[in-house]
């Protein structure tokens, strides 16, 4: 039954021009200058502080746990908080930014290093990676949001199948909102394969509208806040 | 066109049923107790998002503006679309029915040879009805959505665009665990049920060759799909396996990357009350030399499906510029009553009503425009200001009037037209165009009053029959006019 390839590909010319066609026959001789002015609403500013503040609270009211440490600190904070979780394990990417944190974790730590392709690893990452760390790019203040730039050193799918994600944010790398944060970093000009804003563990409230959390991604998200 | 002749949705004839759904499951008390503690929840969760009265209106303005400039240049944007994907290596497939939308999937997973697919959460796959086009062929298409999961494990549709089995509640998810899942014991612990979901689904994770997607904003500037999500199925869908097909409706296209954050922030806070989702997926291109994962492959399914008419016409365009937050439906006295199923279209509740003549022809959907009160709850609430009660009229009217009246605006123009009820209504025209013919019609109504039937079909099954006074109001009003007349001659 299913159509051969040239088909598929015959079927989707004939519908763009159709579609094309009909939509541009309504817009022709639009004037595309004359449109409404788009007025956005006017956030007041706030100081260091209260983003911080505010950054904070929304990620905790979302279930992430946020500690404020120091880059020289923060190897033991990570090896308490996994043995508190009972994990022996932390799979990390190949980022020379915080060797030094790796070099320093509990040496009862089994390293993982990301340093493979998932095609044929796709077992092993789902079924013997407890805990991840990664690094990130700025953060949002207004909604407590994490900007997770992903690259050839720390891979998608290293903030997303462990059950425990450790994350590194920088406090000085704090935005006020969404729109400033595109506007300041010119991101029309050059995203990556994938960005992803996280702003807590996963969950869900499908059922019953309960909230449950660790519904496909990590059960818990560890912030760990420096430079504050 | 044939394929629009040929091969019509299978929600048309449940879309037909609406009045014996409506009968149906208004009398299901769990059913109605079940929707109506979900639209509470939902509708306080809005109202708390929103602190300020001020910011919400002035968002509104900006995001309807917004739309409604991308509607504007849809075309353009489009093209500007294709372009930007196809640089990143996304290929771009055009649709204007379900079932091209359909067979272009399937191919693309027969060139991959893929057999296991994973779905995140996707509305425009329901309107195809893609599960059941892919089982014919083989291709087993597992729901990764925890509602959707449940729905379509109770072999159902979902019942709500945001929250799809917000129609079951716990007891009835843990009896369908229990009789569908190996191994699993009668809980009705949401957490334990959650658990189990994750681990039956992280299997198929892992082993899927395919992923498919909706898509919430496609930026033509810059070549992105965005996808908005709490649980992280939607991530996996488009990370892990080999290829990765994201299908979506043509309107869903917005200009810059700057018209992302207002939209995004009205989606969230109108759909659940969230100032954002758990996770915000930017995803430009397919997996580039020397990264680690990915899909190797990336292909977006632009689907009409009836789009465009509604695009044809000033009034009706501004249904396209609907982000599918569910607030509408949350709000809907109706939909809060009836529940999502009764609607028999892939969307229901006010947003469905609108959108479904123009996927299935009004032939199929006359009713629903006329399942609303016109109480304006939805068109306050809509984060985007569509004014839906007035496009409910609007379609009303499209569905009385005559076939062959010119330009046809919609398919299945005049479905609901009946000759006798054209007949009453072009006589009452009559009647109050001419004082004479007013005055005499109403001197007959008050004296054969009592020649009124008792039974008025469907309108006294409920109702008793209305019954017109012994006198009008003019005569009402001119006696007690007279009679102040006389009182003040009398005072006087
Ligand atoms: S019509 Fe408006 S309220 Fe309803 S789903 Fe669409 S955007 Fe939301």
């Amino acid at each position: 039954m299913t159509n051969t390839k040239a088909d598929i590909k015959a079927v989707s010319k004939t519908a763009r021009g159709n579609i094309l066609a009909k939509l541009k026959a309504e817009v022709s001789g639009a004037d595309y200058d004359k449109l409404p002015e788009e007025v956005p609403f006017n956030y007041p500013e706030f100081s260091r502080e209260e983003n911080l503040a505010q950054f904070i609270s929304e990620l905790e009211k979302n279930h992430a746990q946020v500690i404020k440490t120091t880059k020289a600190n923060m190897a033991s904070v990570i090896s308490e908080q996994l043995k508190a979780l009972n994990i022996t394990k932390l799979l990390y990417g190949e980022n020379d930014e915080h060797s030094e944190v790796i070099a320093a974790l509990d040496s009862k730590i089994d390293l993982q290093t990301y340093d493979f392709s998932i095609d044929n690893n796709k077992e092993r990452l789902f079924n013997e990676c407890p805990a991840a760390l990664s690094s990130s790019r700025c953060s949002i203040a207004a909604t407590g949001s994490i900007v997770l730039w992903p690259d050839e050193n720390e891979p998608r799918s290293l903030s997303l199948v462990p059950p425990v994600h450790f994350v590194i944010v920088d406090a000085n790398e704090l935005y006020a909102d969404f729109t400033s944060l595109i506007k300041a970093q010119q991101w029309q000009d050059k995203l990556p394969t994938n960005v992803v804003l996280v702003s807590g563990p996963s969950k869900t409230a499908d059922i019953q509208q309960t909230l449950a959390y660790g519904a496909h991604g990590p059960k818990a998200l560890i912030v760990l806040l420096i430079n504050i | 066109m044939k394929h629009i002749i040929e091969e019509e949705s299978k929600y048309a004839a449940s879309a037909k049923a609406f009045r014996a759904n409506v009968a149906r499951d208004l009398g299901n008390e769990e059913l109605r107790s079940n929707f109506r503690g979900a639209m509470d929840y939902l509708m306080d969760k809005r109202k708390s998002a929103f602190s300020s009265e001020d910011e919400l209106e002035v968002l509104r303005e900006q995001c309807k503006l917004i739309k409604q400039r991308c509607l504007a240049k849809l075309p353009h944007l489009l093209e500007q679309l294709e372009g930007n994907l196809e640089r990143n290596g996304i290929k771009v497939h055009w649709a204007e029915t379900i079932t091209e939308a359909n067979e272009i999937i399937a191919q693309l997973i027969a060139d991959k040879k893929g057999s296991s697919v994973v779905k995140g959460k996707s509305m425009v796959s329901e309107e195809t009805a893609l599960n059941d086009y892919l089982e014919e062929r083989n291709v087993e298409c597992l729901e990764s959505d925890m509602g959707e999961y449940i729905v379509q494990l109770a072999k159902e549709h979902p019942s709500h665009i945001i929250m799809p089995a917000i129609h079951q509640n716990k007891k009835q998810v843990a009896k369908l665990f229990a009789d569908n899942i190996e191994g699993f014991e009668y809980s009705t612990d949401v957490d334990t049920l959650i658990q189990q979901g994750r681990e039956v689904l992280r299997n198929k994770f892992c082993q899927a060759d395919v992923g498919i997607s909706g898509v919430n904003f496609a930026v033509a500037e810059t070549g992105t799909l965005c996808l908005v999500e709490n649980e992280g199925n939607g991530r996996m869908c488009t990370t892990i396996p080999d290829l990765h097909i994201a299908i979506t409706g043509i309107e869903k296209v917005v200009e810059h990357l700057s018209d992302v954050p207002p939209l995004l922030s009205l989606l969230t806070r109108s759909a659940t009350g969230q100032a954002i989702s758990t996770y915000f997926n930017m995803i430009s291109s397919a997996r580039k030399p020397g990264e680690k994962d990915g899909p190797q492959e990336v292909h977006l399914v632009l689907l009409d499906n009836g789009r465009s008419q509604a695009f044809a016409d000033e009034e009706l365009k501004q249904t396209l510029q609907c982000i599918r937050c569910g607030a509408c439906m949350n709000h809907c006295p109706v939909y809060t009553r009836i529940g999502g199923h009764a609607y028999g279209t892939v969307y229901p509740g006010p947003i469905g009503k609108m959108v479904s003549p123009h996927m299935l022809g009004l032939e199929a959907t006359t009713n629903l425009p006329t399942a609303s009160t016109l109480c304006g709850a939805c068109g306050e609430v809509c984060p985007v200001k569509i004014p839906i009660p007035k496009i409910l009229l609007r379609l009303r009217q499209e569905s009385v009037k005559p076939k062959s009246q010119q330009p046809e605006v919609m398919k299945g123009q005049g479905a609901g037209r009946s000759s006798v009820e054209a007949l009453i209504w072009k006589v009452w025209a009559q009647v109050h165009k001419s004082p004479t013919m007013y005055a005499l019609s109403m001197w007959g109504l008050t004296r054969f009053r009592f020649l009124m039937p008792k039974k008025l079909g469907g309108w006294t099954s409920v109702r008793t029959a209305p019954k017109p006074a012994a006198t009008t109001l003019h005569q009402r009003v001119k006696a007690k006019q007279e009679k102040a007349k006389q009182s003040q001659q009398e005072r006087g």
